[in-house]
């Protein structure tokens, strides 16, 4: 063994302490000598375990960054980061169901840190026709210069324009499509008002979106919140939906819980964008489940690395036994060699990603146009911005040290039964 | 038909030329004829393994020629100089000169695997050379389970099982004691005289020397004695 | 070059150090499962996906009258003769169904929706999933049945249930809008909801009797293979020349690009995990190579070229990454024996079912992957083998021998 030299004076010196919390220090400072004597070795293992703790935290980077694009995206077309509403509305959207003195919690709400803007919606469902021809349609009404402002759906592909003022209807295009109308034409809308009275609303249709989501395009009619007022013989104070716009998905978490109180029910994005929670707990699984597969696979890299190390240094273990150290101290040393090592992979991968993570966050990822329709309808945006998941950092390093731990001590244990004559022929 | 298997001329070798030199060899000029059986001499450091590793192409001259077989080694790359080896050249290390993995029989028999040669005639060639080594008995055992002796006389079967031009062997006695010397030399000189099988063995052991047929003394990378 | 001999020499060599080679074997054969496991559950996804989009009324082809997918009216109908079956490409052809399909509301005494109502031949319809259905009542029987059947998300939403009366209003075909009462004769359970949102049949000849006109929109085909499409759309691009006629490709846009992405998420999948072994497989192979430095020295002595030192390497990374993979679709093909044929994820999580996920998977194991990720693993066998292979080429037999 050419890379291996039997009189290594650090070596001998440890071995000659029995007590191994006075060892303690030397095995350390030996055990960092060692590996970096087989500096290919080293970086190979290290890279492998730096890959796993990379693939973790990187993917979740990105995964809760296209998550939270995505929730804030959707938000921002229709649903609003937090919606209040009277406690039963969400089980049983009747008319009936509505709150009060929205003025009062309008300018409560706009006056907290925190909140970009703050809207209400009076809604119900009802009969559209033009001509001869009907549709089914939610219709909405709406504070329009307010949604104007946030509501992104105001602004998704508009043949015409938005509502400007009272009497005109802003709706989905395959609506559209499918009542044969153009914009100028009159939509006439009947519905049920309050305890049974008809409501009816004419309004003239001044522009069409399409928002690429089939339930939004296909079956949406907005109007003023007046108009709808008085059709639906609402107060003038009255809505459904106090819709609340925060500065970022996180201000939302903590605002909240803040907006509740008897009477008035705060639904934060969790509650309003379900499939979303859905599709990322299925995601995080998806992830764990192939990040501890990754991990098992390069755990076992790491019981075959440290095999290849015991092997090679089995004469040098037969010398240092020789000169009186114990078995188990020799186990101890491998195990501070798969420390050190692990520690320079966790450091290697949690570099990358930080780094990785910190300039994407900044300059953003362009997602592929080609995919533009899927993610259109996924309501994704157009760039996304990773955000640094501790989450999954918290996870994948204990794996990593615990697994390498054990990847060095399975070959290792066999050191227990090892005599100094037999380990000292072997270097034959 | 030329009688001259190698020639040497005004060839030097200088190691760690950047640097402090070492002149390994200032100038060399040697023939070799076939049948020869040379004996290298010298001090440790005088250049007799540089000189072997020169004639047999593993390692190439900064001045001067070294001719095999009537072709200029400088003229050769690697694979020129690989298969000029294979063909021409049977070696002998004074270690590492067996694979572990196989057993003596393939050992021997490899050579001329790599040469092409058929599993039966390879097997048969082996097996002969093996004997003529004295070692039918251990056709099937593998270098670990032989003694010093025994894994050098199957080194020296396998460099000459493919019937070389040339048998270079650098100290190939250093590991055995007197008694299996005297075999192995026994059964180059029987190879020298019966075969003539030409032989250029680099030593320090006056026995070596006392049994070849030219003594050649080399001092400081030049050669001083020559017969 | 002595192939025999270099194989011989690898495959000693692995053998000389079995304990930790069958580690390395055993990570290979985890990442080959990995990958074999993750690409049946996304091949199945993406054929169920597929099977989905098919029977949802497309169909592998469907003809529709121009206008139609613009202006989805009765009056974009066409009339059909009887035994309008076209008679080609008979033996590909699993099925046809000629529908209506035109937008309606329906109410019950509680709420309004909207909906596709459909005209069918039940018969016609084994093509379908109404044939797959679970039904709460009865499907309905001949083409001129009047009853309907609504899904059971429909049936949750409208709060009514088999045996009541609905009230459905649709366009007629001169224009005006047609009013008239339904018996519900069966609520339809599908997987996922978003079919049963949207879609309450009743007989075709019924239908056609309430909208005043002896026509169809649609007529869909469903093939026995996909691998028929091409030139089944081909022959009925021309049988129905005045018509449109689209694939479920065309149709479904989200679903193909859904199809086809499917198919990178398995290169995805294999490019991650095998990243994950080249480490320990690179690592396994330099110090294979480093402990044999006087062997390969020795070797290039006596005349093996350069080249043959290559490839001693690479076989020994090949023969590796052989057996790793043969253990591993091995072992993958067992499991997939024992797993059901449908995995079912609705009890693992309970939100599929609500968001129109499907929750059932039925996990496929095509031949064709298992020979794609064995070729594959060994491109990467022989990809990981270079390193070593480069260091080995260094190898000088002078040094080797010196030391
Ligand atoms: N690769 C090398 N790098 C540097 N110096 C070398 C190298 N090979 C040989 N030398 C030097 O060249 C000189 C001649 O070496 P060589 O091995 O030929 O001597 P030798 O006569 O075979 O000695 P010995 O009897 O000890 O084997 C020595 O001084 C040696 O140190
Ligand atoms: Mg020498």
């Amino acid at each position: 063994m050419s890379d291996i030299s039997l009189t290594d004076g650090t070596l001998t010196a440890v071995a000659i302490r029995p007590d191994i919390k006075r060892a303690t220090p030397e095995l350390w400072g030996v055990a960092w000598r060692n590996i970096t004597r087989t500096k290919r070795r080293t970086w190979l293992t290290a890279c492998g375990i730096a890959f796993a703790i990379l693939m973790m935290t990187f993917v979740r980077s990105l995964q809760v960054g296209a998550f939270i694009g995505a929730v804030d995206n959707s938000a921002r077309i229709m649903l609003g980061h937090i919606q209040l509403q009277h406690p039963v509305y969400e089980d049983d959207p009747a008319i009936e169901n509505s709150i009060h003195g929205i003025n009062d919690i309008i300018a409560d709400v706009e006056s907290r840190p925190g909140v970009e803007i703050v809207s209400a919606r009076a809604q119900s469902f009802a009969l559209t026709s033009s001509g001869e021809r009907s549709f089914g349609a939610q219709i909405i009404g709406v504070q329009y210069e307010k949604e104007a402002v946030w509501s992104s759906l105001t602004r998704m592909q508009v043949d015409g324009r938005y509502i400007e003022g009272p009497g005109e209807a802003f709706i989905g295009s395959a609506l559209a499509r499918n009542l044969g109308i153009t914009i100028g034409d009159e939509l006439v809308i009947l519905g049920t008002a309050v305890e049974g009275g008809v409501a009816a609303l004419v309004a003239d249709v001044v522009g069409t979106y399409t928002s690429g989501q089939p339930e939004l395009d296909r079956a949406i009619v907005q109007v003023p919140l007046q108009d709808f007022q008085v059709a639906w013989t609402l107060a003038p104070d009255e809505a459904h939906t106090v819709i609340v716009i925060a500065e970022s998905v996180a201000d939302s978490e903590e605002l909240a819980p803040q907006l509740g109180r008897a009477g008035l029910r705060s639904l934060n994005w969790r509650d309003l964008q379900p499939e979303m929670v859905q599709m990322m707990e299925m995601k995080l699984i998806g992830t764990y489940v192939l990040f501890i597969l990754v991990a098992i696979i390069v755990i076992f890299s790491v019981v075959n690395s440290f095999m290849m190390i015991i092997f090679e240094r089995t004469p040098e273990f037969g010398m240092l036994m020789a000169v009186g150290m114990r078995p188990h101290h020799i186990i101890i040393q491998l195990q501070i060699e798969a420390l050190l090592v692990c520690i320079l992979g966790i450091i290697l991968g949690l570099g990358i990603t930080a780094v990785g993570v910190g300039i994407l966050s900044e300059t953003g990822i362009a997602l592929p146009a080609q995919a533009g329709e899927l993610l259109k309808s996924m309501a994704m945006p157009e760039r996304m911005y990773p955000v640094f998941s501790f989450g999954a950092l918290f996870i994948a390093v204990p794996v990593m040290v615990l697994g390498t731990q054990l990847a060095a001590l399975i070959p290792g244990l066999r050191l227990r039964h090892m005599h100094a004559v037999d380990a000292l022929r072997s270097a034959e | 038909m030329n009688d001259v298997v190698v020639t040497v001329r005004g060839a030097t070798r200088t190691y760690n030329e950047e640097t402090i030199p070492v002149h390994a060899l200032r100038g060399v000029d040697l023939e070799v004829h076939r049948g020869d059986f040379i004996s290298l001499a010298g001090p440790s450091g005088s250049g007799k393994s540089t000189l072997l590793n020169l004639i047999g192409g593993l390692d190439q001259a900064d001045e001067g020629d070294v001719i095999v077989d009537q072709v200029s080694l400088s003229e050769l790359n690697e694979n020129q100089l690989s298969d000029l080896r294979l063909e021409k050249i049977g070696f002998v290390f004074q270690a590492y000169n067996l694979l572990p993995v196989l057993t003596a029989e393939e050992n021997v028999g490899f050579v001329m695997q790599l040469q092409g040669m058929s599993k039966t005639e390879r097997s048969e060639r082996a097996r002969e050379t093996l004997a003529s080594v004295g070692l039918e008995d251990l056709a099937d055992r593998r270098p670990g389970d032989m003694s010093g002796g025994q894994q050098q006389r199957v080194a020296i079967a396998r460099a000459i099982a493919t019937k070389p031009v040339l048998l270079l062997a650098d100290e190939p006695s250093a590991n055995l004691d007197s008694g299996t010397t005297e075999e192995l030399l026994q059964l180059l000189k029987k190879l020298n005289e019966e075969f003539g099988m030409t032989i250029v063995t680099a030593t320090h052991d006056p026995m070596v020397m006392a049994y070849t047929s030219r003594k050649i003394n080399l001092r400081d990378g030049a050669i001083v004695v020559s017969t | 070059m002595p192939i025999t001999l270099l194989a011989q020499l690898s495959l000693r060599n692995i053998v000389r150090h079995r304990r930790r080679n069958l580690m390395l074997l055993m990570a290979i054969a985890v990442a080959v499962l990995t990958v074999l496991m993750a690409n049946t559950v996304i091949r199945g996804m993406q054929y169920d996906l597929r099977e989905q989009t098919v029977s949802n009324l497309n169909g592998h082809i469907k003809v529709h009258a121009p206008g139609y997918l613009d202006d989805p009216s009765i009056a974009r109908g066409f009339e059909l003769a009887a035994g309008w079956e076209p008679k080609i490409n008979v033996s590909e052809v699993e099925g046809w169904a000629a529908r209506i399909r035109i937008p309606a509301v329906i109410m019950s005494e509680r709420e309004t929706r909207g909906i596709q109502f459909v005209g069918i031949d039940p018969a016609q319809e084994s093509i379908s999933f109404l044939s797959k259905a679970h039904y709460d009542g009865q499907p309905l029987n001949t083409s001129s049945d009047r009853r309907i059947i609504i899904g059971k998300e429909m049936a949750d939403q409208l709060e009514t249930q088999v045996g009541r009366r609905l009230v459905i209003i649709t366009q007629g075909s001169d224009g005006l809008n047609r009013e008239a009462g339904f018996r519900i004769a069966g609520v339809y359970d599908t997987e996922g909801t978003a079919i049963e949102k949207i879609f309450v049949f009743t007989g075709v000849t019924a239908l056609q009797n309430m909208v005043d006109a002896i026509v169809v929109t649609e007529v869909s085909v469903r093939l026995v293979d996909d691998a028929f499409q091409l030139s089944m759309l081909d022959s009925l691009l021309r049988f129905f020349a005045d018509l449109e006629v689209k694939t479920w490709q065309q149709l479904e846009p989200l679903a193909a690009a859904f199809f086809l992405f499917a198919e990178s998420a398995i290169y995805l999948y294999f490019f991650i995990i095998m990243t994950a072994l080249i480490f320990g497989l690179v690592n396994t192979l330099v110090t294979s190579v480093m402990e044999r430095v006087h062997e390969l020295g020795m070797l290039r002595a006596v005349g093996m070229r350069p080249g043959a030192v290559v490839m001693q390497v690479v076989i020994e990374s090949t023969f590796i990454m052989m057996i790793g993979v043969a253990l591993g679709l091995t072992l993958g093909w067992l499991i997939f024996q024992l797993l059901p044929p449908v995995l079912d994820l609705s009890s693992f999580s309970e939100g599929f079912e609500k968001f129109g996920m499907p929750a059932k998977i039925h996990l496929r194991l095509h031949v064709s992957d298992m020979v794609l990720i064995t070729v594959m693993s060994m491109v990467f066998g022989v990809l990981a083998s270079l390193y070593p292979a480069k260091r080995a080429v260094k190898i000088s037999p002078l040094e080797a021998l010196r030391l």
